[in-house]
């Protein structure tokens, strides 16, 4: 029963978030109600069984999407206003709320015929939970994504690089300084904070991925704490944008990427199928190198920079 | 049927539908970026409802497959934002509308033909 009330006050939250969100005039209170919004669904999730999703939507939806959001709009504001939506057309004003309903009573719809479904046995997911000690970890998710569905992590982290690279590719202009607004080094409480702060975020980062394994965390989550640590000394002016990127960040990028693929195929070679890492040790070894690239790739992408250095 | 999962279900459907609109009625990139986020929002909740998160043992696949879309999502949102912010710089503007676009699309071009 409290249970119950629990869902139904998220789920009004939710709701009523995501409508300010779209509805809210100024745009830095859209981007800040969209933060709240992931805050909530990771509590959504937490209550749905999926610890993973809640610890993730807490460090990448609403963490670092919101850093990256907030961060636009503050570069966006440099020369001035914050922008408002201009008026649309009559005609397509009026279509769009009965396209909105539509689609999400289609939702409604498919969603209430596949709850009514009765459960079949032998779905992935039950194969996953029956074979889960082949994989040598005992949370499930872990399992999935480095044991039966590794295709789809390591497409995963060429998406993120993919996604750096083209950002790379359309920031023509270098600009040391992108980050509009005083830098306050000088503050003595934010050498107080950063040397409080960061080395936590190593600590939780390091913890998330030693966790993944038997309880909720994982790489993502861990890089994602990471990232913010990063984003935090470049936001404090420790780091700052470096016109080229370095040798070592180019190792760190492809980090991920590189050492899930030897593994992959070293596998191959002994015998196994490709991608079918053989026991904890290897997931570890790969989740390491994928949380070193997803935290560097993370920082540089807020950092709209080639690469990082330390303030001189 | 178990009542929290109709709950989220209704929201999920909510969440898209308010997403769609937010989407179709703005021409701000960064308002229908965040209407975008908002579809991808309610898409898992969906999933992750239907995967029987709401009772009993949930199941892993669909699990690990939002997890996947969450990165994928801040992957896109970060590019999309590097090219607001080209965008920004190549017209002055924080909109699209056709006019904009034609009018960016000729100054490429006469900048191709000057070259």
């Amino acid at each position: 029963m409290i249970g119950l009330a629990i869902d139904s006050v998220l789920a009004l939250g939710i709701v009523w978030l995501a409508l300010q969100t779209v509805r809210s005039v100024s745009m830095l209170q859209a981007v800040l109600m969209f933060i709240v919004f992931g805050l909530l669904m990771s509590l959504a999730w937490a209550r749905l069984h999926a610890p993973d999703l809640a610890l993730a939507e807490a460090a990448i939806g609403a963490g670092i999407t919101g850093a990256l959001l907030l961060v636009t709009w503050r570069r966006l504001q440099a020369d001035g206003h914050d922008p408002v939506d201009s008026e649309l057309p009559a005609q397509s004003k009026w279509l769009t709320i009965p396209t909105a309903c539509a689609a999400a009573l289609l939702i409604v719809i498919v969603g209430w015929i596949a709850l009514q479904l009765p459960a079949v046995p032998g779905t992935a997911g039950d194969l996953a939970w029956q074979r889960l000690g082949e994989i040598g970890v005992s949370n499930p998710v872990t399992g999935v994504l480095l044991g039966f569905r590794a295709y789809d992590t390591l497409m995963e982290m060429a998406v993120l690089l993919a996604a750096w690279l083209g950002a790379r590719a359309v920031a023509t202009t270098y600009r040391p300084g992108a980050l509009p607004g005083p830098v306050h080094v000088e503050v003595p409480l934010v050498g107080a904070l950063l040397s409080l702060v960061v080395p936590i975020s190593i600590l939780v980062a390091v913890y998330l991925l030693q966790a993944g394994g038997s309880a909720p965390g994982g790489a993502f989550q861990g890089g994602a704490v990471l990232a913010a640590g990063g984003v935090l000394l470049f936001l404090t002016g420790r780091l700052e944008a470096a016109p080229r990127t370095s040798g070592l960040e180019r190792v760190g990028l492809i980090l991920g990427i590189a050492v899930f693929s030897l593994m992959g195929l070293m596998v191959m070679a002994t015998g196994g199928h490709m991608l079918a890492l053989p026991g904890a040790w290897a997931i570890y070894l790969v989740e390491t190198a994928l949380l070193l690239s997803i935290a560097l790739s993370l920082v540089l992408l807020f950092a709209a920079a080639p690469g990082l250095r330390r303030m001189s | 049927m178990n009542p929290s999962a109709v709950i989220y279900l209704l929201t999920a459907a909510a969440v898209f539908g308010i997403g769609l609109y937010g989407l179709l009625q703005s021409r701000q990139i960064l308002r229908q970026l965040l209407s975008i986020n908002l579809m991808g929002g309610g898409i898992f909740l969906l999933l992750i409802t239907l995967g029987g998160g709401a009772d009993g043992r949930p199941d892993p696949v669909p699990q690990a497959m939002v997890l996947t879309g969450i990165v994928i999502a801040v992957s896109a949102t970060a590019f999309a934002l590097a090219l607001l912010l080209r965008w920004h710089e190549l017209s002055g503007s924080t909109e699209l509308d056709a006019d904009a676009i034609a009018d960016a699309i000729a100054d490429a071009v006469a900048d191709a033909h000057d070259d």
